[in-house]
């Protein structure tokens, strides 16, 4: 049987050009005008039932063909678009680092008003703020970078304050746990350095009993996190903005060993003792007495601090 | 692997992505700690500001993916179901990419939560592309289509149905 051959031969070919449709029924079109070759009917209606079966055979592999290449393209447009926005998101959530407000610009003097309303008239001791005899003690945990800490700083601090540090039921000591700080990666020192660095410089102010005007400014200028923006140049800034902090001694100071041993050693030990890993992490209790963790989900919303103490007062 | 074996197999998949995402953002909101075997780097991925984008936790953002994705799952299998979801799972796999990427070079630090759910999304993007692709046909459209076939010759009309 050759030409059956031939033709199969033939449609093979057709099979790898493109517009095969129209190629394909040519070639049917040849055998129906040969009909010279054929034996009986029997084998022509295999013949042409072959030839139908090839070209149904070959369409639906072509149908085939362009779907997946049509799919293909509907995945690659939806491919870029995610490429797109992942370089968006990528480029919104790098922030380019912020400059600190300058001393005696505007912003400044408003951040320093704020503080001053803030903090005038308490008392301070070191790192401690309030009262030295009050009934309770909050000890607050932090890291000067951490943007969560400003925000409990900035939001919840201004209401427990003035209800319970200045009315003298309660005084707030602010000690170090390296979070922000320890996670950057754009500072070109060592983290663990500037970490260091800033809250010394915090209980070196803590030193002319200032630690918490420092702290405060700290937090209200707290610049992008990750973008190395805390440079010896910044601590300055933060220091020259506490009003009445004498320079030259908060420079001899923030040398001093036991600062240092207080941020890197004890302070860290404390919090690993309580199993604190994020900041900013709580503990309290009736001064002197047992200190107890104090959790909460909104750093911003100082219930959980007004709640526990009200309920240490009543004990 | 047949087309319902990969329906399953997907599903399976998404339940567990579910799971972790609804862990995670539940310890988010709770301001809890997760679990954790590397001591703090879990905490210190979930508390970094790549936590959120523009104030939504990631967490979050995961979970309504995976939600997205177990109703295209769900919905009954076709072309467009399957289109959507190898679209959500690419969607996926990319804001994993970037999780992941930040978590490496930004923060320094793995949560393995994060990990799970970046590696759960990675395998379903390669099943749901080849389904979309090349995956055997569901029971519905097989059925359509040939049916398209042999009431039109030309090989264009059932193409224009699919596309």
């Amino acid at each position: 049987m050759l030409y059956p051959t031939e033709l199969r031969g033939r449609v093979q070919i057709c099979n790898m050009v493109p517009y095969l449709d129209a190629l394909e029924q040519k070639s049917v079109k040849v055998a129906s005008m040969s009909p010279v070759e054929s034996d009986e009917d029997l084998t022509r209606k295999q013949r042409r039932e072959q030839a139908r079966a090839d070209r149904k055979a070959m369409e639906e592999a072509a149908a085939a063909a362009i779907v997946r290449r049509n799919r293909l393209t509907q995945l690659g447009v939806v491919g870029a678009i995610v490429v797109v926005a992942v370089v968006v998101i990528l480029i919104a959530t790098s922030g380019g680092s912020k400059a600190p407000p300058k001393v005696n610009s505007p912003v400044a003097k408003g951040n320093d008003a704020a503080v001053a309303q803030l903090l005038t008239g308490i008392p301070q001791s070191g790192n401690v703020l309030g009262n030295p005899t009050a009934p309770i003690t909050l000890q607050y945990f932090g890291d000067l970078e951490c943007p969560i800490c400003a925000k409990f700083t900035l939001g919840s601090l201004p209401t427990v304050i003035p209800k319970w540090v200045r009315t003298g039921k309660l005084k707030i000591e602010y000690r170090s746990l390296s979070t922000a700080t320890g996670n950057a990666e754009a500072s070109g020192a060592e983290p663990k350095e500037i970490f260091k660095d800033q809250q010394v410089a915090a209980l070196a102010a803590g030193k002319q009993n200032k630690a918490w005007d420092f702290i405060e400014t700290f937090y209200h200028e707290q610049g992008e996190e990750d973008t190395g923006y805390v440079t010896e140049k910044f601590i300055q800034e933060i220091a020259k903005q506490v009003p009445g902090l004498n320079l030259s001694t908060w420079t001899a100071d923030r040398s001093d060993p036991l600062l240092t041993t207080q941020v890197t050693a004890t302070d860290a030990q404390a919090a690993n003792n309580n199993g604190f890993t994020g900041t900013p992490s709580f503990l309290i209790g009736r001064t002197g007495g047992a200190m107890s963790k104090l959790e909460y989900t909104n750093p911003e919303d100082p219930t959980f601090i007004n709640e526990a103490v009200e309920k240490l007062l009543k004990e | 692997m047949s087309s319902r074996a990969l329906r399953i197999t997907l599903i399976v998949l998404t339940l567990l992505g579910l799971a972790v995402a609804s862990y995670v953002t539940y310890v988010h909101y709770a301001g809890i700690k997760p679990a954790c075997t590397s001591g703090e780097s879990c905490t210190k991925v979930q508390t970094s500001r790549y936590a959120e984008l523009e104030g939504v936790p990631v967490a979050l953002i995961g979970l309504i993916g995976y939600v997205a994705i177990l109703l295209t799952l769900l919905a009954p299998d076709g072309e467009n179901t399957r289109f959507a979801l190898a679209g959500l799972t690419v969607g996926g796999f990319a804001f994993s990419a970037y999780l992941t990427y930040r978590e490496l070079f930004s923060i320094h630090a793995i949560c393995e939560e994060c990990a799970s759910s970046a590696v759960i999304m990675t395998i379903m993007m390669c099943l749901a592309v080849w389904r979309f692709l090349r995956g055997e046909a569901p029971p519905g459209l097989a059925a359509t289509s040939a049916a398209g076939q042999s009431a039109a010759p030309d090989p264009a009309a059932p193409l224009s149905s699919a596309s």
